[in-house]
């Protein structure tokens, strides 16, 4: 070694460090299919990537028990986010339980590979041993129990299994069965709500993952004042106000199981009122209003009013929640019909897949019972949790010969198997669902398996095909697509048996022969996977009544005590299937701000009997056994009724649903409606305190609940923003009767403005604007944001801290009008990019400043942690890294490459998803525009929030283009700016929701906002309360006189 | 009482000399408890502090829309404490007051220790406090710069300015006693004497040169004792925050601050006369003129708070008035009243002369005015940010273990500075006192 000079040393050097550099690469370790990163560009590039730009795969993801079309934003590998596929018709919007899918799909609980009683095995055992299982049947049968997931995946299903159970725990199987028995249809009723003019709802929460995925949108379609100038007026009907609730203009706090007879009574007050047909009038039965005033605790007049609405308006009524019966199902139903809805207000052309009652799944646990069932197959269902207490599904399932999962996610019903066949999810998968009548969404994987997961479809197929399973269908011919290729095959054979080559052709078979009509079939499968859905417009019309009576019964309530406990769906984790996505859990119930639990609604009089407050553990007894839960003190609840959500309390579904909050659904002893199906209602309990504090984390200020009449949550009278809507007032935001300091008249005749004048923003300036009439408080802007912008979540602990790292939070605002209704104010609060931003003058590195787009950017690399702007934030919306926040694997797939992940110590907060707008930009400046900027038609979707909300109550646009619906928004009658008196020229336009009980502002002082204050004697040359005046909105301030400056009639 | 005492004659230059260069030569039990207290706490707010750099922030309490929380309020509080020094050795100085001199010395050592504690907090409440350079506007490749607009900035250079001038003028005063020190020394620590009495010798053309340097540097500070609190007070008064935005800000806060460092000074000094029996140079006159300063700054005090009050009701802005009627009822009215009966009832005891005359009077309100003005800066910055514009966000911020943690710690950090400085140099300025004292002329003391 002596001779070893300079080079051969650094040669030497270098195949070292070469070598170690690659075998440390990580080629083995490769366990969640990670990109293998090459610093080399392609040569030759691969269809569909472009390194740093996403591709987009149309595709389905499940809401809950629904689908909805939308497109998978796929980079590097992987799945990173959810976004809504705007040319299917249904759906403008992602919903909050879309982006759940999209956290399950990554969930470190997922089974990663065949499990046989807890250890692995190959996919060769763990078939085998299925098919030879279901071979040897015997006599016995073959059982599948499943939440349904489009019609392919049900042939296939029924082909293979003897019994199959397409079960849906809360609430649909009312629904159906109602329909049924009063129309001859197994579906679910479409609810037009967009033409309406009134709602009358029992309590189901269409605006929380009830209904199909648009129903939201056109809820939202009706509340706007702009189409068709009217605001649809918004009743309800039940003894407690969930999200949906919260939305309601009218709450009649009923008691619990009185919606019946509510509802027979306002139908037969609706049906004489109408002159309905005598068909519908018997059906509905004589209940007269004193009798429903007598059983519901409501007054007479109120349900006469609701009646009185219901008849002058174009009206919609909708059925009860989990706690809802099949008879007031029908009563709906009759009450649509007395009403006279029309048929694309109200036609069975709904969620048309297959939902079974509770009937099927009690026969396939008497089959069980009796040791029928030699195989039984678990997907996506979970009776063991979900059923309540004293079914003992579990015992029932033991008994199987074989109990397999065919879920990759864990479940009670899971843990129960032996055998675990973990399958693909809804973002590895083919599929055709369909979510409402006359249309087909096509699935298709949008990245490669994540894990060692087969698509159950496959698993099927295989097992069909080894195990020689009888098909219920004559087989089909083999279809390849060489042999139908180019053919006329108008009249395909019915994809059957288990013939198919795999899943994917299983499903490409059954769209020929079911969507299919004619022409080029290759041509059209390529055309369907690229669009994500097959349309065909079913005529809509109203179902003919075959029943000629009903038999309407009120549902027994069980038990006893002195209150009655409702329980609903939670609003995001629903009945707990989304109870293990962290975002469910961490994202503030929109009424209470609860995270991670479960919480017990109760009034201020119950708690005050019971001598407890927020926090206060109680103890619940039911007749199904006892539970302690603390209490949530809020007006939502009529004093004899305590309310608890479902969805919490697992035990055995993963790291974050397991030990947060009781599980309600086993509180409940299993209970029937007279027409069979299980229902959660109505129960009675004691309750008595606990004489401790419980766990309850709440993300809202316990302070109190109104805005304090600092106008965050303003109000306008309905009837003249139903007149006047949107369109450019002269005196924009006249209608919230909001007036604010301003500067000295003399300073504003020589054209000042301001002292300092706004930045300047020659081409840009990005604004948002807020439709809190539209805006129903779901929360799916707060999670497409933490899904888009990689907020991490912080737990439970954190949450109570303060910690939470939402960039969105949906300020809820409790007021109470004149009338003494309580409204509800959902107000997303997100960064206002102000112009004269309180935080970009104190930071001392300047790592926040105004951008030339009017952007308050933020520079995480330069901030040093001292939250000065925090401090000089008046509307908190600044976020802070604690700590350095772990995802755990493979969470860390889910995270967008184009956003930085912050680290300890750095500030942060909502950017108007400036990375998206770059690629907005540049890939218009692609498209060789390289002057002009871009439409504002474009921008109107671009921030995931926007993306997102479900009711397009936020709308994105450039401040600077005249003509954008950001600057027309500026000009309504109801804008308002919260905090606009602090001059902070905040790019954010909140527009006024509207409420029915309050009167359009008189004078000078309006009462929108609680601003009530007298104006009278108020004098606009000395800083008096002018009307705002700012550079978009600036009008004429010298009175002509009160005729036409209404608020200044006072002067 | 003990400071009443009057001794027989008056002291000589020898026992100037003696009485004060005593305390260095011989170090008590009861000091190096102290010592081994000051630093267990020292050590106990530097463990503190290595969770919180380890972990992140999230360990102490602040969360939005408490941003700021005890780290701030005793930062402020130091900053105040800091002030009283300067003011007694610069401005009264200038105004030839008497009773300066036998206090000056450890209140201006008070000064660069608090200063020097209070320099901390900037630092340790940082997210990342290891890029704290960045506020130092450097020349770098990368453009970087930092933000003048930011009060923080101003902060940075108020502090650092006050800071090395304090120290300058600090150890001025110090070079005819270090020279003192010197002479009584032997061994090593000569050396290290001699270096610090830069070669003084006593001259006359020493003196002359001193006494110009002496007045310049006194000239110097005076301006930075009444600037570098208001600069403090805009970190408050120019950030937007209801009960922060306010024009009385800085005369209100410089007011406290000598309110709260002349407090300080007597807790600090009256134990340390009576310990080291130096009646005859610090003596209860002293300490009745530091209570009647306390008196001034406290009627200024309460009719601050008055004027807030009013300001907040007259002004009919709406989150003022929340804010100011929220403190004296709300979920931190203990906090206020606190404030209250300490800076405004608790001095007026003082009022009465024999009662600020009284050394157990004296030391039991400073006390109470030390309390009550950390408490004044919990109720600026905690309730104003607790309860902020909007109400979804309000919020009830309560001090993590950390956080007391590294509060405590910096009493600690103070203390041991003190004591290290109390067993180093003189604490009461010999040469100073000497001018007090008939000049040794043969037979004069017969003569009297």
């Amino acid at each position: 070694m002596t001779n070893l000079n300079r080079r051969d040393f650094l040669k030497a050097l270098g195949i070292t460090s070469g070598a170690s550099a690659l075998s440390a690469c990580g080629l083995d370790d490769n366990r969640y299919r990670t990109p293998v990163e090459s610093i080399l560009p392609y040569v030759v590039k691969p269809d569909q990537v472009t390194p740093g730009t996403p591709t987009f795969f149309a595709t389905s993801a499940l809401q809950g028990p629904h689908a909805a079309p939308v497109l998978a934003r796929h980079r590097d590998g992987r799945v990173i986010n959810v976004g809504a596929n705007k040319r299917a018709p249904t759906a403008p919007a992602v919903q909050a339980f879309n982006l759940y899918e999209l956290q399950k799909h990554f969930s470190p609980d997922r089974v990663t590979g065949p499990m046989k009683a807890g250890a692995p095995v190959s996919w060769e055992d763990g078939l085998n041993e299925l098919s030879a299982a279901v071979s040897a049947k015997g006599a016995k049968k073959v059982a599948y129990l499943g939440g349904y997931k489009g019609p392919a995946l049900e042939q296939l299903v029924g082909e293979f299994a003897d019994i199959a159970v397409f079960w849906e725990p809360t609430g649909y199987d009312a629904l159906v069965d109602a329909a049924e028995a009063l129309f001859g249809v197994r579906a679910m009723p479409h609810y037009g709500l967009h033409k309406a003019g009134y709602v009358l709802s029992f309590g189901a929460p269409f605006l929380s993952g009830w209904g199909d995925s648009s129903i939201a949108a056109r809820y939202a379609e009706a509340r706007d004042p702009n189409v068709g100038h009217s605001v649809v007026r918004f009743g309800l009907v039940a003894p407690h106000r969930d999200q949906t609730g919260g939305n309601a203009d009218d709450w009649m706090a009923c008691a619990p199981g009185s919606e019946l007879v509510v509802a027979r009574a306002i139908a037969a007050w609706v049906a004489n009122k109408k002159g309905a047909s005598a068909e519908i009038k018997a059906l509905i039965g004589n209940v007269s209003l004193d009798e429903a005033a007598s059983a519901s605790g409501l007054s007479k007049e109120a349900i006469e009013s609701a009646a009185a609405n219901f008849a002058a308006h174009d009206s919609i009524a909708l059925p009860g929640g989990v706690s809802g019966s099949t008879d007031l199902a029908a009563a709906t139903y009759l009450l649509n019909l007395a009403g006279g809805a029309s048929a694309e207000m109200f036609h069975f052309g709904g969620f048309s897949g297959r939902v079974d009652g509770y009937a099927k799944l009690e026969a396939l646990k008497a089959a069980l019972d009796a040791g029928e069932i030699a195989v039984l197959l678990v997907d996506d269902a979970n009776p063991v949790y979900a059923l309540p207490g004293g079914a003992d599904f579990g015992a029932s399932i033991s008994k199987a010969g074989l109990v397999v999962s065919v879920d990759s996610a864990p479940s009670e019903t899971a843990a129960l198997a032996s055998l675990v066949l973990p399958t693909s999810d809804v973002f590895e998968d083919w599929g055709v669902e369909q979510p409402v009548a006359g249309m087909y969404l096509t699935r298709q994987p949008a990245q490669s398996a994540l894990h060692d997961t087969r698509s159950l479809g496959d698993i099927l197929l295989a097992v069909g095909k080894a195990a020689g399973v009888a098909a219920a269908a004559p087989a089909p011919a083999a279809e390849g697509e060489e042999a139908v290729e180019g053919e006329e095959a108008v009249a395909a054979p019915v994809a059957a048996g288990f013939s198919a080559a795999n899943w994917q052709e299983y499903v490409k078979s059954w769209v020929r022969a079911n969507l299919f009509s004619g022409g080029d079939f290759s041509a059209f499968w390529e055309k369907t996977v690229i669009d994500g859905f097959v349309s065909a417009a079913a005529a809509a019309s109203v179902p003919g009544l075959v029943a000629g009576a009903y038999a309407f019964a009120a549902t027994e309530a069980q038990g006893s005590g002195e209150y009655f406990l409702h329980l609903h769906n939670h609003s995001q984790r629903l009945d707990g299937r989304y109870a293990n996505q962290p975002w469910a859990q961490e994202l503030p119930d929109p009424m209470t701000g609860e995270v991670w639990g479960s919480w017990l609604e109760v009034s201020k009089a119950t708690a005050d009997a019971l001598g407890v407050g927020y926090n206060d553990a109680v103890i619940v007894t039911t007749p199904a056994g006892e539970f302690e839960v603390g209490v949530h003190v809020l007006p939502s609840v009529p004093d004899n009724v305590v309310a608890l959500a479902l969805g919490n309390g697992h035990t055995a579904a993963g790291r974050y649903a397991n030990e947060y909050g009781v599980n309600g659904a086993a509180m409940a002893t299993l209970a029937k409606d007279s027409k069979g199906n299980a229902t959660y209602g109505p129960i009675k309990v004691s309750v008595k305190s606990a004489g401790k504090k419980a766990d309850l984390v709440t993300a809202f200020s316990t302070f109190g609940m109104s805005d304090e009449g600092r106008s965050f949550g303003v109000a306008v009278n309905a009837g003249q923003l139903a007149e006047h809507g949107d369109a450019a007032s002269d005196h924009p935001g006249e209608m919230t009767g909001i007036h604010h300091l301003q500067l000295d008249a003399r300073l504003r005749e020589k054209g000042i403005s301001d002292f300092y004048g706004l930045p300047d923003h020659p081409n840009y300036r990005f604004g948002l604007t807020v439709d809190t009439n539209a805006c129903t408080g779901c929360g799916a802007c707060s999670v497409a944001c933490y899904a888009e912008n990689n907020l991490p979540i912080v737990g439970k602990v954190k949450v109570a801290e303060g910690r939470e790292m939402g960039w969105i939070r949906i300020n809820r605002y409790w007021e109470t009008d004149q009338g003494g209704q309580d409204d509800i104010r959902f107000v997303p609060m997100m960064c206002q990019h102000c112009g004269h931003a309180g935080c970009e003058n104190v930071c001392p590195v300047l790592a926040t400043y105004h951008s030339i787009d009017g952007l308050n950017a933020m520079v995480y690399n330069r901030c040093a942690g001292t939250r000065y702007c925090s401090n000089a934030c008046p509307y908190t919306v600044r976020r802070f890294n604690y700590h350095s926040y772990a995802w755990p694997e493979p969470f860390n797939l889910q995270l967008n490459p184009d956003v930085v992940v912050r680290t300890m110590g750095v500030m942060e907060k909502c950017t108007f998803c400036v990375q998206r707008i770059r690629q907005v930009k540049s890939a218009y400046k692609d498209g060789g525009n390289f002057t002009a900027t871009v439409p504002s038609e474009v921008w109107e979707q671009v921030p995931a929030c926007a993306e997102a909300c479900p009711s397009q109550a936020l709308t994105f646009g450039n401040l600077v283009e005249e003509g954008s619906k950001v600057v027309a928004a500026t000009k309504s009658g109801r804008r308002y700016q919260p905090l606009e008196e602090l001059n902070a020229f905040s790019a954010v336009t909140y527009l006024a929701k509207a409420n029915f009980h309050i009167e359009p502002p008189s004078h000078g002082g309006g009462h929108g906002a609680g601003h009530g204050e007298d104006h009278g004697d108020a004098h606009h040359d000395e800083a008096g309360h002018g009307s705002d005046d700012h550079g978009e909105a600036a009008h004429d301030d010298n009175h002509k006189g009160g005729e036409d400056h209404p608020e200044a009639g006072g002067h | 009482m003990f400071l009443n005492h009057k001794p027989n004659r008056p002291a000589t230059y020898g026992e100037a000399n003696r009485d004060i260069i005593r305390v260095l030569l011989s170090p008590s039990m009861g000091y190096f408890a102290l010592l081994a207290l000051v630093t267990t706490l020292m050590i106990y707010g530097g463990y503190s502090w290595y969770m919180q750099l380890r972990y992140g922030l999230g360990v102490a309490g602040i969360t939005h829309p408490n941003m700021w929380g005890v780290y701030i309020v005793t930062f402020v509080f130091w900053v105040g404490i800091g002030h009283a020094g300067t003011l007694i050795s610069a401005i009264l100085y200038l105004v030839r007051s008497k009773w300066r001199t036998g206090v000056y010395r450890a209140s201006e050592a008070m000064t660069v220790f608090a200063v020097m504690t209070a320099l901390l907090f900037p630092v340790l409440h940082l997210g990342r406090a290891w890029q704290m350079y960045w506020f130092f506007p450097y020349p770098n490749q990368r453009y970087l710069w930092v933000n003048f607009k930011s009060p923080l900035m101003w902060d940075v250079f108020a502090i650092s300015t006050y800071f090395t001038v304090s120290a300058v003028f600090f150890f001025i005063g110090l070079v005819p006693d270090i020279a003192i020190v010197r002479d009584h020394s032997k061994g090593a620590i000569r050396k290290v004497y001699s270096l610090l009495s830069l070669g003084w010798a006593g001259t006359g053309r020493q003196w002359h040169h001193y006494m110009a340097a002496y007045g310049f540097f006194a000239a110097l500070a005076a301006p930075l004792v009444l600037s570098v609190h208001s600069v403090v007070s805009w970190d408050f008064a120019v950030a937007i925050t209801a009960g922060w935005h306010s024009t009385i800000f800085p005369p209100y806060f410089v007011a406290g601050a000598i309110f709260s460092g002349c407090a300080m000074v007597i807790t600090l000094l009256l134990p340390l006369t009576i310990a080291f029996k130096w009646e005859k140079y610090v003596n209860i006159w002293h300490f009745e003129q530091l209570a009647k300063m306390c008196l001034l700054t406290s009627g200024i005090l309460t009719y601050a708070y008055a004027t807030e009050y009013f300001v907040g009701w007259y002004s009919q802005n709406p989150y003022e008035w929340q804010i100011f009627a929220w403190r004296a009822t709300g979920e931190y009215a203990w906090a206020f009243w606190t404030m209250v009966i300490c800076n405004c009832v608790a001095p007026l005891p003082w009022y009465i002369p024999s009662l600020r005359r009284n050394p157990w009077v004296l030391f039991i309100v400073s006390i109470f005015i030390n309390i009550g003005m950390w408490f004044e800066r919990f109720n600026i910055v905690v309730s104003s940010l607790s309860h902020n514009f909007d109400p979804s966000t309000w919020w009830y911020y309560w001090p993590s273990e950390v956080e007391w943690g590294i509060m405590i710690g910096s009493f600690g950090w103070f203390g041991f500075w003190f004591l290290l400085f109390l067993q180093a140099l003189p604490a009461v300025a010999i040469a100073e006192i000497k001018e007090l004292i008939a000049p040794p002329v043969k037979g004069a003391l017969e003569a009297k």
